[in-house]
């Protein structure tokens, strides 16, 4: 089973989309809205985007892939589906 | 921080009004996507309601201020590489004035382009 | 019913895109030129009452010069709050820093109101307002 951990903001259609993405499928997947969370995780995710030159949400980790951005298609291929 | 009752239509209608004439210069346009254009135009009154700035949607606050100017609507300028080679912005909002179906524009990080 | 109408300054005084203050019966009033069309407006910012006719006309809105609220002049509604001001990493010295918290926390109580408009009308040469 892979973990899969996405950081969004309340404020992102294509946040949304991805959430949904994952719903939708019945896959379970966790999530951080950036700008509803705490100081000390804003900053950690913050520096995680950096290490990995993302500049923008969505931002998603299945293991230890990283896409940044709606791609739906790179989801169903790190998933296998 | 937003102490004045805005009224969300009108504020978007003159946001429209000023974008409109800053992203006409550079290339871009309104995405014909109405319903995402709504969308996001109506989450920046509300980014500017907590700030007082319409920032993107899409894009993360870092408490720096040099970092977060270049997410301030519309931030093409800053943005000018990665945005003309996906022919949008990050959030979508605009688009290349050429564009005729928004969707088929995948949303791309500048690491995964071409000149990478 | 007798709608008294005053005068307030020459069509030909304002150009496009163009202001002007003036002061009838002790109201101090902005005169705009939207395209040709003219529209009259308390002259006094919603926030902080500065004189709207040093800011900008940009098509229907009115940018305040002082903090740069915005307003529609069709109908005086104020769209939006000042833009904060922001001092980056600079630290202010102790003095000011004091100052600039205290003004901060009065500031949060200040509102952005909408501002009163005048019925205009064109005659002769003359912009009417109507008091």
């Amino acid at each position: 089973m892979k973990k899969i951990t996405v950081y969004t903001l309340s404020t992102c259609p294509w946040c949304r989309k991805t959430k949904n993405f994952f719903t939708e499928r019945n896959i379970p997947f966790s999530y951080i809205d950036y700008d509803m969370t705490d100081e000390t995780t804003q900053r950690r995710i913050s520096q995680e985007l950096d290490a990995a030159g993302a500049t923008g949400f969505p931002y998603v980790k299945i293991n230890d892939e990283v896409i940044v951005g709606y791609q739906p298609e790179r989801y169903s291929n790190a998933l296998g589906l | 921080m937003s102490q004045c009752k805005v009224n969300i239509e009108s504020r978007k209608k003159s946001l429209h009004y000023f974008f409109e004439k800053v992203v006409g210069p550079l290339g871009f346009k309104f995405t014909p996507d109405e319903e995402i254009m709504n969308f996001l135009l109506e989450q920046e009154v509300i980014l500017e309601g907590r700030h007082g700035i319409p920032f993107c949607p899409c894009q993360p606050l870092r408490n720096d201020r040099v970092r977060d100017m270049q997410i301030v609507c519309p931030c093409i300028p800053f943005h000018r590489k990665h945005f003309d080679e996906i022919k949008r912005c990050w959030c979508g909002l605009f688009v290349h004035k050429d564009v005729l179906d928004p969707d088929k524009l995948p949303q791309l990080p500048p690491k995964e382009l071409n000149h990478e | 019913m007798n709608e008294k109408f005053s005068k307030a300054i020459r069509a030909d005084e304002i150009a496009a895109g163009g202001m002007k203050a003036v002061e009838i019966e002790g109201n101090e009033i902005v005169i705009c030129n939207s395209d040709g069309k003219y529209y009259a407006l308390q002259r006094r910012c919603g926030h902080m009452n500065a004189p709207l006719d040093m800011g900008t006309l940009d098509g229907i809105y009115l940018t305040c010069p002082m903090h740069c609220a915005q307003f529609d002049i069709t109908n005086g509604e104020a769209l939006s709050d000042p833009v904060p001001s922001d001092l980056g990493k600079e630290v202010p010295s102790p003095i000011i820093g004091e100052y600039l918290q205290t003004i901060g926390m009065i500031m949060k109580h200040v509102h952005t109101e909408s501002i009163s408009t005048y019925v205009t009308k064109l005659e002769s040469g003359w912009v009417l307002i109507k008091l």
